[in-house]
C-alpha cells in the first residue's frame, strides 16, 4: 500500500504526454494529490472556503457586523436574518463571517512566530549538541508539566491581554515544536558528506546552518504549521471565550460563543452555535490539512500510519 | 534495579525542575508590570500605606531576594493569601483538588474505556471502514471547543430535553452537602447513606464528564491507533505471522507490547486535560480547582495564579511518577534501561 503511494502516478504518466500547458500540469498536480490523500483536499476546500470568507467579507456580509439595533435583538434565523441577531441585535451570520478574518490574522502572525523562534534554536542545538542542547532540550521539556492552555492563558494575563501579546505568546508556546523537529532532523544530517564538505570550505556556522541545513531540515516543521494554526486558532478563541484579549462586541468566534453563553440555557441558541460551528469547521479543515501534509510529506509516517 | 532506588533517583531529578517551575511562577507575576500593592492595600490607602504593603511583602527587595524569600515561604508550605477570597492559597488549593478530580478521573476514564477499544480495532483493519469513521470523528473531537461542546450539552440536555440538571455546581441548590469524607459529594453521599444527596450529585456529574471523556477520547482513538499500528509492522509480530500463530494470538501479543507506550501517553493525557477540566469547570459553574485558577487568572489574583501553576505542574510531576512506576510493573527490562 505505502510503495505503490510512493512510486507517485502523478509525474510517471507526464511525460508520455509532451509537455501540457502550465495550468493543466497544476490541475493534474492537484488531482493526484487529492488522490492520494482525500483528507488533505477536503481540509484544503475548507480553508478555502474560510479563505475566501475573509477576503470578499464586503461583498458576503448582509449587514454591518457591529451595528446594533436595539428594536431587533435575540431574533431568531430567519430570511432576513440567516443566523438570527444576538442581544445587541447585531446580525450573526455576518458576524461570522467576519470572524474568519480573525482566525487567520491570528494564527499566521502565530505560526510565523513559531518558525521564526523554534527554527533557528532546533537547528543551533541540533547541530551543535553539548551542553547548549543539553539545557535547552531539558527547559523545553518542563514546560510540559502545564497544560498548554493554562499556560497560554496565564502567560497572556500576565503580559497584558493586547492582540499582539496573544500572537506573540501562541507563537512562543509553538516554538519548542518546532525546535524539536528541526533538531531531530540536524541530528540525522550534520554528520552527512555535504555538511562535511561545507566545515571543510570554510563556511561559517550561520551559513551552514541556514544555508546547508535549513533546507534539508525544514520539511517537518512545515508538516507541522497547518496543526499548529489549528491550534492557534482554538486557543486564540478560548482566550477570547474567557474574557482575555478580544472583548465582546468584536466580531471574533470565541467572543460570539461568551456573548451567547448566557442565552443556550434560555433558548436563544443561535448567538453561541453559529459562530461555535465556524470555529470547528475552520480547525477541522487546518487539522485534515495537517494530518494530509504530514502523511504526504513524511512517507515514514504514512508506512507507519501515524 | 528496585523500586525503591528507582523512585528515589526519580524524586531527585524532580527537585531542579519543581525549582525551574517555581522561577518560573514567580517571575511570571513579577514581569507582568502590574503591582499588586495597591490591589491588596485598597482603593483608600495612602502613599505611605502602600509603601508599607510593599515592605510585608518584600517587594521592596531586588528580584534575586524576592525570589529567595517566595522559595522560603513555599518550602514552609505557605503560599500567600488570595486578595480576592481573603484565604491562604494552599487552602483554596487543597479543598479544591478533589472536586476537579472527581471530574477529571471519571471523564478521562470514560474516554480511555471508550477510546482505547476503538483504536485498537481501528489498527486491526486500517483503512476499512471502521477505521476511516473513527479517524474522522477523532479529527472532530481534536477540532470541537471544549467550553462550546459544554454549552451545546445544556442546550440539548437541559434545556430542550429536560433530562439533565442546570449546570450550576456539584449539586442540587435544594440539598445540603453530605458530611465531607473524599470530597467528592457522590462517595461522600453514598457514604453517609444520603442517597438523594449521592443521586442529585450524580446527575450534575454526567454532562461534564461526558464532555471530558468526547473530548478525552480523540486523542486516545488516534494515539492507540498509531502504536497499535507500530508494534503490528514491527519484527517480531511479522515472525509469529510468518510462524503461522492464529491472528488471536498474534493479537493478544501486540496488546501487550502495546500497553507501555498507551499507559504513557494516557499519562500525558491527563495532564494535558487539566485544562479542558478548567473550562469545563468554568461552564458548569463546578466551583472546583480548575474555575477557580481561572477566575484568578482573569481576576489577576496573583498569589492564587501561582498557587494553581504550581499545583498543576506538581500534579504532572506525581502523574508521572506514577506512570513511570505502572511502566516499570508492566515491563520490567524498562528498570534495568532506567
Amino acid at each position: 500500500m505505502s510503495t505503490q503511494a510512493g512510486t507517485g502516478a502523478i509525474t510517471a504518466t507526464a511525460p508520455l504526454r509532451g509537455t501540457p500547458g502550465l495550468g493543466a500540469r497544476i490541475l493534474r498536480r492537484i488531482r493526484g494529490i487529492a488522490r492520494r490523500s482525500p483528507t488533505l483536499a477536503v481540509g484544503a476546500a475548507i480553508l478555502l472556503a474560510f479563505a475566501a470568507m475573509a477576503l470578499f467579507h464586503p461583498w458576503l456580509m448582509p449587514r454591518d457586523p457591529i451595528a446594533a439595533n436595539p428594536t431587533l435583538t435575540l431574533q431568531p434565523p430567519s430570511v432576513e436574518f440567516w443566523f438570527g441577531t444576538d442581544q445587541n441585535g447585531m446580525d450573526v451570520f455576518s458576524r461570522v463571517i467576519y470572524g474568519a478574518i480573525y482566525g487567520f490574522g491570528i494564527a499566521i502572525p502565530a505560526v510565523m512566530v513559531g518558525l521564526s523562534v523554534g527554527v533557528p534554536v532546533g537547528l543551533y542545538t541540533g547541530y551543535r549538541g553539548g551542553m547548549i542542547d543539553e539545557v535547552v532540550m531539558r527547559v523545553f521539556d518542563s514546560f510540559r508539566v502545564f497544560p498548554s492552555i493554562i499556560l497560554a492563558l496565564a502567560v497572556v494575563s500576565a503580559a497584558g491581554p493586547s492582540l499582539l501579546n496573544v500572537v506573540m505568546v501562541i507563537g512562543l508556546l509553538d516554538s519548542p515544536i518546532f525546535a524539536r523537529v528541526v533538531r531531530a532532523e540536524v541530528l540525522a544530517l550534520r554528520n552527512g558528506t555535504y555538511v562535511e564538505a561545507a566545515v571543510a570550505a570554510g563556511n561559517p556556522t550561520r551559513r551552514i546552518l541556514f544555508v546547508h541545513l535549513l533546507p534539508n531540515a525544514i520539511q517537518g516543521a512545515m508538516a507541522q504549521t497547518a496543526v499548529r494554526a489549528a491550534w492557534a486558532v482554538r486557543i486564540s478563541a478560548t482566550l477570547a471565550f474567557l474574557g482575555i484579549g478580544i472583548q465582546p462586541p468584536t466580531p471574533e468566534w470565541g467572543a460570539m460563543i461568551r456573548q451567547g453563553a448566557e442565552f443556550m440555557v434560555s433558548g436563544e441558541w443561535w448567538v453561541a452555535v453559529f459562530p461555535g460551528i465556524a470555529l470547528i469547521l475552520m480547525t477541522l479543515g487546518l487539522n485534515m490539512l495537517g494530518d494530509g501534509l504530514q502523511d504526504l510529506l513524511d512517507p515514514r509516517r504514512k508506512a507507519a500510519t501515524r | 534495579m528496585s523500586v525503591g532506588r528507582f523512585l528515589v533517583r526519580r524524586l531527585l531529578l524532580v527537585l531542579p525542575l519543581l525549582l525551574g517551575v517555581l522561577f518560573f511562577t514567580f517571575m511570571l507575576v513579577r514581569l507582568s508590570g502590574q503591582d499588586p500593592t495597591a490591589k491588596i492595600a485598597g482603593p483608600t490607602a495612602t502613599a505611605a500605606e502602600i509603601e508599607l504593603v510593599r515592605a510585608q511583602l518584600g517587594l521592596d527587595q531586588p528580584l534575586f531576594t524576592q525570589f529567595l524569600i517566595y522559595l522560603g515561604r513555599v518550602v514552609q508550605a505557605d503560599l500567600g493569601r488570595s486578595w480576592v477570597s481573603q484565604q491562604p492559597v494552599l487552602q483554596d488549593v487543597l479543598e479544591r483538588v478533589p472536586v476537579t478530580l472527581e471530574l477529571l478521573l471519571w471523564g478521562v476514564g470514560i474516554g480511555a474505556l471508550v477510546g482505547i477499544p476503538v483504536g485498537l480495532r481501528a489498527a486491526f483493519r486500517p483503512d476499512g471502514a471502521f477505521d476511516q469513521i473513527s479517524r474522522f470523528v477523532s479529527l472532530l473531537g481534536f477540532s470541537t471547543p471544549t467550553y462550546w461542546l459544554g454549552l451545546v450539552m445544556l442546550l440539548v440536555f437541559f434545556y430542550l430535553l429536560d433530562l439533565a440538571p442546570p449546570g450550576m455546581g456539584r449539586l442540587s441548590l435544594m440539598l445540603s452537602p453530605p458530611p465531607r469524607i473524599t470530597g467528592s459529594y457522590l462517595i461522600d453521599g453514598v457514604i453517609a447513606g444520603d442517597l438523594e444527596a449521592a443521586h442529585s450529585a450524580f446527575a450534575q456529574l454526567v454532562l461534564p464528564v461526558l464532555c471530558i471523556a468526547i473530548i478525552s477520547a480523540a486523542p486516545i482513538i488516534k494515539q492507540t491507533r498509531a502504536i497499535t499500528l507500530e508494534v503490528l509492522a514491527s519484527d517480531y509480530i511479522r515472525y509469529a505471522r510468518a510462524q503461522g500463530l492464529e491472528p488471536a494470538m498474534i493479537r493478544r501479543m501486540a496488546l501487550r507490547n502495546a500497553a507501555t507506550p498507551v499507559v504513557t501517553f494516557l499519562g500525558t493525557e491527563l495532564t494535558g486535560l487539566v485544562g479542558t477540566t478548567a473550562l469545563i469547570e468554568y461552564v458548569f459553574a463546578w466551583g472546583g480547582l480548575g474555575q477557580w485558577g481561572l477566575n484568578a487568572i482573569i481576576t489577576g489574583d496573583f498569589a492564587a495564579v501561582q498557587g494553581y501553576v504550581l499545583a498543576l505542574a506538581l500534579f504532572s510531576v506525581i502523574v508521572f511518577l506514577l506512570v513511570d512506576l505502572a511502566v516499570l510493573l508492566l515491563e520490567p527490562r524498562a528498570g534495568t534501561r532506567a
